[in-house]
């Protein structure tokens, strides 16, 4: 791995993780296996990797809502996360953000408290903080829209509401697990130019795992590709689109379709045997 | 609006059944239901109903609380002592499988045929029904909210008041609300069994006195005081899952036509 300027703020070391296998049985399932990868200051890494690869696996363990088998996570240098650690510590004291697949969002709060709500917890609800939120609400396009309950609101704002929840914060790692997913394809380039935008205001240091080509270029400095399970990085692709990118034009460019086309192939071998022979 | 026309219509149907069985069987055992009606505005003038109801709803209402409260609050105070739960375990499904009405002639035996004996009946079976349902709501609390909200910094306190009581509140309610038709059968039957007042004992008294009109409004006089307290947490409930996209059954069948 090459970090690239300064040295790497989130660092993961020949992690692994095996499920089941417990009570003396010996068919632990491996999912992740020696992987290892670093992510420098203010980067935009996107892993991309087939279905059942352990993506979200790989982040539940950088978050610590999940323990590795092996394997160290270090971040600035400090290990935060070794198999025999104590205790979890998810998030490392609001280090790290985490936007996952569902918004989880509260379904009983209205918007404007489920985005306060990681500022409340964290004691840092001051008039500063909302002024700070009202902007990201503005720029995320949910102005007009505080009052209302998560059911009252599109797949596609409840979204927009869970990253904001995480940016209001200022986690300066966040890590991102197929945040647009369920959503459809407009609603999906809409929430990529406004998740690059939101990022160009403050670089934040972001891991974006998912299974979408086109997403993982368009959006990232850096491709990681990795194997199907047991999961590790088998290649690396290096963005080299300018910034700021007009996701629905980039497609049109010709580095755009080289990229897209190399990742592609790179996914291929990772189908199963049976499919490639 | 369609709900209510059904609704009478249901209603015009019970009456003309129970007027026909009433004629088929003979007034003696079946009364018409105008007779139970003047029956009832008979009693109800007298002050006889509600001097009897009244005794059969404090015992229901105070054994509902007795019962209710800790029944609410102990799954709270249980739900992360894994150790203590399992103990509990056997003793819990053993006491919320026991036939309470069985140790009505015990409670009697304890607190006499009076007041007491109705309460602490009706408080034994409301505690094991609220206490399950509500444990079932804690287990059921999404895990991942759970999960997002520690990455973020919430403490247990944050976690508990934010997401941990607002899933479990709709099964608290589910809780009292089942409960609470049990709370008043509970009360009529420990009457039934021992008593010198309520509205079991004057259906008691009303079938030994050979008063079918009679013994019919007590029976009327109940279920449309279940169908009071259903109304009451019906409000509770709208107040405290304001929340929530959809209200009442009635409220989703209209929508579903």
């Amino acid at each position: 791995m090459t970090p690239g300027k300064g040295g790497p703020v989130l660092e993961v070391r020949d992690l692994a993780r095996c499920f089941g296998g417990r009570d003396g049985r010996d068919d632990a399932l491996a999912v992740i296996e020696g992987l290892s990868l670093a992510v420098a200051e203010g980067e935009f890494v996107t892993v991309a990797g087939p279905s059942g690869s352990g993506k979200s696996t790989l982040l539940n363990m950088i978050a610590q809502i999940d323990r590795p088998s092996e394997g160290t996570i270090h971040l600035r240098g400090e290990t935060i996360l070794a198999p025999g650690k104590a205790d979890l510590n998810p998030g490392w004291n609001c280090q790290i953000g985490y936007v996952t697949q569902e918004d989880n969002l509260l379904p009983w709060r209205r918007l404007l408290d489920n985005i306060l709500l990681p500022l409340r917890a964290q004691r840092r609800l001051d008039a500063d903080a909302r002024t700070r939120v009202a902007a990201l609400i503005e720029t995320a396009g949910l102005t007009g829209f505080e009052r209302y309950y998560p059911h009252e609101l599109s797949g596609g704002m409840r979204k927009r509401a869970s990253l904001v929840r995480t940016l209001a914060y200022d986690p300066p790692v966040i890590l991102m697990d197929e945040p647009f997913g369920a959503l459809d394809a407009q609603t999906r380039t809409e929430l990529h130019a406004d998740l690059l935008r939101l990022w160009s205001l403050k670089r934040k240091t972001i891991v974006f795992v998912t299974h979408d080509i086109t997403e993982a270029i368009a959006l990232g400095d850096r491709v990681l590709v990795l194997s199907r399970a047991p999961a590790r990085v088998v290649d690396e692709y290096r963005v080299d689109l300018p910034r700021p990118r007009d996701v629905d034009h980039l497609i049109a460019e010709p580095a755009f379709a080289r990229l897209y086309e190399s990742i592609r192939q790179s996914l291929a071998r990772q189908a199963p045997k049976a499919r490639r022979a | 609006m369609r709900i209510v026309v059904y609704r009478a219509v249901i209603l015009a149907l019970i009456l003309a059944c129970w007027q026909g069985a009433s004629l088929v069987f003979g007034a003696h055992w079946i009364p018409a239901p105008a007779a139970v009606m003047r029956a009832f505005w008979l009693q109800a003038a007298s002050g006889e109903l509600w001097y009897h109801a009244r005794y059969t709803l404090a015992a229901a209402v105070i054994g509902f609380l007795i019962g209710g409260l800790p029944g609410a609050l102990l799954p709270f105070l249980i739900r992360r002592l894994a150790t203590l739960r399992a103990i509990l375990d056997p003793y819990l499904i053993a006491g919320y499988g026991a036939p309470k009405v069985a140790l009505t002639p015990l409670f009697i035996l304890w607190f006499g045929i009076g007041l007491e004996s109705k309460v602490a009946l009706v408080a034994s079976v409301v505690f094991f029904l609220v206490f399950f349902i509500t444990l079932a709501g804690l287990d059921s609390v999404d895990q991942k909210l759970i999960a997002a909200a520690r990455v973020f910094g919430a403490g247990p306190g944050l976690i508990a008041r934010e997401i941990v009581w607002p899933s479990a509140i709709p099964y608290v309610l589910t809780g009292l609300r089942v409960a609470a038709p049990y709370a008043i059968g509970t009360a009529v039957v420990g009457e039934l069994i021992s008593s010198n007042r309520g509205l079991g004992y004057s259906i008691q008294a009303a079938a030994t006195n050979f008063e079918p009109a009679k013994l019919f409004v007590g029976v009327v006089a109940l279920a449309l005081i279940v169908l009071v307290l259903n109304a009451v947490l019906d409000l509770l409930e709208k107040r405290l899952l304001s929340w929530r996209p959809t209200g009442g059954i009635a409220e989703r069948a209209q929508t579903s036509f």
